[in-house]
């Protein structure tokens, strides 16, 4: 216990030490907490597909994909697959888009967004672990626990919602992949969106 | 009520014009530069961009988060628009992510290709819609718009264009290279020691290359400047494209190819290997000067001295330790100095001695008083080092024997110890000076082992009069060395110079003949004569060398003084160089500020203009980009009445320079 503690800080501190996790090996571990209060960690999802999304409400990157229903029509197509989806929220208290428990629910609700948990790391220690730097931000874990995407939304790096129809949604390219047993084609992109606001 | 309903509509309007709705946090204007009435060519825009106080916009990589300005252009027939050019950004770190962005006020610049003909008065509306996203260090916005000016040929001068241009960095022509060294990366590039450096930092323009918010550590060698950092996880590089800030708001651009990178100081251990190296190579070059031409003379008679001395072991030990202080000594001091000179900031080679005539010529005169010396012309008295001390066998001689052969040898070392001395001149000043100790141990080893084995000395020559003769004999290859002096004098400062210093050489010889009939005859104060050859010596240098060299006179570029000249008839050489560029300053040494060159270049007429591009002076890069460049050295040569130039290689010599015209 009082070895995870200083893991915890150690994460917390050290960001840089961190190296990102690459496409094609193991993706990282972690436990975090969600707006129910319930502990969630990857290693209890072992067997399904795990999309990570970083989220910020207030961000105009993350309101594109909101605003438009895209994020929620992305979410709709994993959930029906059996797709396990988490919204992570690493925004530091007192900085942009930082929300607590109840404000999740209620904006989860609101949005008709359906991920299986809204992940509160406050802390920042799961995004330095995945090197999350945007907002949007999205990772794909195989069945495997193999990390087989990481990157942007789509490849329409704006604001604009009036962009989406014409993009490439890269998670629903990844997942559809996974489904028929491909090597997924697109593995890495470069996110865009707002930086992630962490502590400090 | 109606009252208030008034009160209301006014606050409402005042709001509405005191604040515009929806008022970007970055203010853009477009600024169209002047263009000629000509057509064709290019016409340059700047999007001047004004963040609010604690904004920022971003670069075109705009690191860890952020996303770079896009362009959709509306544009008249016949007009097309480059990529968006961005000056040199600053970084900014937040909660760990690494952002490259511009704080203050700032430009793009971008390139409009114009119709190929435009009358006096058209006018050219541009317009475009711009998206680029600005934030603090809290909150991002995605801000957009549209705008439109109008470029009219012939129209007046707007904007401040010059100051827009000095911001953006200068490319980079020369041979930059990285190396990955697990996951580190270390950049160098050649930039002269003189150039003022201040918070550098190397942006990458590639994405995936390199980790943004890693720190960078910055090291100055000499003519060269290290940049080591970490690398983006995963990243394979088949290059490195980037630009390199010299101080706040002033940089380079450059592209990197994969090659090798020494270490830099800090790196003792991985350093350890090159050092051994070098200093492997500085004792082997060391003991091979003892075969040079002007030091084996000395050593010759020294080790001769030891077999005289007899048996006595304390005594040859001692003597050849002492030999071997001396000389790893002075070849320790001559490194300390070009270490000193190294520090101060001047490039110097170890052969900066050879590039100096006054160097050469006293070289020149030491030379030949040792030939006559040898040649048995006069002796040496008993107070200091050479002949006198190889006789009396003394500790002290055989110190300053080790001093003398050490400093005879410098002229020799030049084609033995290019590549230790070479090292010496990246390496950590410690190791450098352990390479220049080791070359004094190298060229001591010889007397050294004589000293300590006394098997080889039994195997010395027993002494006789065969000696004088061979001290005779040993003056030849002295004679030799004096003569190469005086070529290396010739080449340096023309056969003017060269006379002067055989005149100064017949000056010596007669003193040293007359000292010798002095001592002969057993006279005392046998030196007198010296004083006098010194004399007329030091006059003779204040009028020698001086003028044989006269500098190349250069006045600086301008189109105009161009055109004028060319006008004249007169043929041009035009070069254009900057403080950074290495490749241009080592022409410039090397060919252009040459007698030579000088010489011919009075001859045929030839006016020089010199363009110093060190500021990234918007003239000047207007003219480079007619002939095709983007950046230094540049040399042009405009045959007389000729209004296109012939464009000179990049590396130039004094043959093809002096060839112009010819």
């Amino acid at each position: 216990m009082r070895h995870t503690i200083l893991v915890a800080t150690l994460i917390a501190v050290a960001p840089p030490a961190f190296a990102a996790p690459r496409v094609g090996v193991s993706a990282p571990a972690f436990t975090a907490r969600d707006s129910n209060g319930k502990p969630v960690s990857l290693s209890q999802f072992r067997g399904k597909t795990v999309v990570l999304e970083w989220h910020n409400p207030g961000c105009p990157f993350v309101k594109k994909h909101y605003d438009g229903a895209n994020m929620q029509r992305t979410q709709a197509a994993a959930a029906s697959q059996g797709i396990v989806w988490l919204t992570v929220n690493s925004g530091a208290p007192g900085k942009q888009g930082h929300i607590d428990a109840a404000a999740a629910n209620a904006l989860v609700k609101s949005a008709k967004a359906q991920p299986a948990s809204y992940i509160l790391d406050p802390a920042g220690a799961v995004g330095r672990i995945y090197s999350a730097s945007t907002t949007p931000e999205m990772f794909v874990i195989d069945p495997r626990g193999t990390l087989v995407y990481k990157g942007g939304t789509d490849d329409k790096p704006t604001a604009n919602p009036a962009d989406i129809p014409g993009a490439r949604n890269h998670v629903l390219a990844a997942l559809a992949d996974i489904k028929a047993g491909k090597k997924v084609s697109v593995a890495e992109t470069r996110s865009y969106g707002c930086s992630v606001k962490y502590a400090g | 009520m109606v009252r208030l309903f008034c009160i209301c509509m006014t606050l409402f309007a005042a709001m509405l014009s005191a604040a515009p709705a929806q008022a970007n946090n970055i203010a853009v204007s477009l600024v169209a530069d002047r263009i000629d009435a000509r057509g064709g060519g290019a016409a340059t825009l700047a999007i001047v961009m004004r963040p609010k106080a604690g904004w920022h916009g971003y670069w075109k990589n705009p690191g860890d988060a952020g996303i770079e300005t896009q362009a959709v252009w509306t544009l008249p027939s016949g007009m097309s628009a480059g990529p968006l050019q961005y000056p040199v950004p600053s970084t900014l770190l937040v909660g760990g992510l690494m952002n490259y962005v511009y704080e203050g006020d700032h430009a793009l610049l971008v390139d409009l290709k114009l119709p190929q003909r435009v009358s006096a008065g058209q006018k050219l509306p541009v317009s475009v819609r711009l998206d680029w996203l600005a934030c603090t260090k809290e909150i991002c916005v995605p801000e957009s718009g549209t705008f439109a000016t109008t470029f009219i040929a012939g129209g007046p001068p707007g904007g401040d264009f010059a100051r827009w241009r000095a911001a953006m960095p200068r490319p980079l022509a020369e041979d930059v290279r990285f190396a990955i060294d697990g996951s580190m990366v270390r950049i160098a590039l050649p930039l002269p020691a003189a150039v003022p450096v201040d918070n550098a930092y190397f942006f990458p323009l590639t994405h995936k290359t390199l980790d943004y918010a890693a720190p960078q550590t910055v090291t100055r060698e000499g003519d060269r400047l290290v940049v080591e950092t970490r690398l983006a996880e995963g990243a394979t590089l088949d290059k490195l494209e980037g630009v390199l800030r010299l101080v706040d708001g002033q940089g380079l651009l450059l592209s990197a190819q994969p090659g090798t990178v020494a270490p830099v100081s800090g790196g003792w251990v991985a350093a350890a290997g090159a050092i051994l190296a070098a200093l492997g190579a500085a004792v082997l070059g060391g003991l091979l000067l003892n075969i040079m031409p002007c030091v084996f003379p000395i050593l010759s008679l020294k080790a001769l001295s030891l077999a005289r001395a007899g048996g006595d072991e304390r005594t040859a030990r001692r003597e050849a330790l002492a030999y071997a202080g001396g000389a790893i000594l002075t070849c320790a001091s001559l490194g300390g100095a070009l270490l000193a000179l190294r520090a101060g900031g001047s490039a110097a080679g170890w052969a900066f001695q050879l590039q100096n005539p006054w160097v050469i010529a006293a070289l020149l005169l030491l030379v030949i008083a040792i030939t006559l010396n040898f040649a048995g012309l006069f002796e040496l008295p008993t107070f200091g080092g050479g002949e006198a001390l190889v006789r009396s066998g003394g500790t002290g001689g055989a110190f300053w024997t080790g001093v003398l052969a050490a400093f005879v040898a410098t002229p020799c070392t030049g084609p033995f110890m290019g590549v230790a001395l070479g090292a010496a001149l990246v390496l950590p000043t410690a190791a450098a000076l352990a390479v220049f100790v080791g070359l004094g141990f190298g060229l001591a080893l010889p007397f050294l082992l004589v000293g300590f084995v006394p098997a080889l000395r039994r195997r010395l020559p027993k002494p006789g009069p065969w000696m004088d003769r061979f001290r005779k004999i040993m003056a030849v290859p002295m004679a030799a060395t004096a003569l190469a002096l005086a070529w290396v004098l010739g080449r340096l400062a023309g056969v003017d110079a060269m006379a002067l210093g055989i005149g100064a050489v017949l000056v010596l010889t007669l003193a040293f003949w007359w000292i010798g009939i002095r001592q002969a005859a057993g006279q005392a104060r046998a030196w007198l004569p010296l004083s006098g050859a010194l004399a007329v010596l030091a006059l003779g240098t204040v009028v020698a060398l001086r003028p044989a060299a006269p500098a190349i006179v250069a006045e600086p570029f301008s189109e105009a003084r161009l055109a004028a000249l060319s006008g004249e008839g007169r043929p041009v050489f035009v070069y254009f160089t900057a403080d950074w560029c290495v490749t241009c300053k080592v022409n410039e040494k090397t060919a252009i500020e040459r007698a030579d060159v000088s010489a011919a270049f009075t001859r045929t007429k030839t006016a020089v203009l010199v363009g110093d591009w060190t500021r990234g002076d918007a003239a000047i890069t207007r003219f480079l980009t007619t002939q095709g460049r983007s950046g230094v050295p540049l040399y042009l040569y405009y045959p007389a009445g000729a209004t296109t130039p012939q464009i000179l290689p990049q590396v130039l010599t004094v043959g093809t320079l002096t060839a112009l015209g010819g």
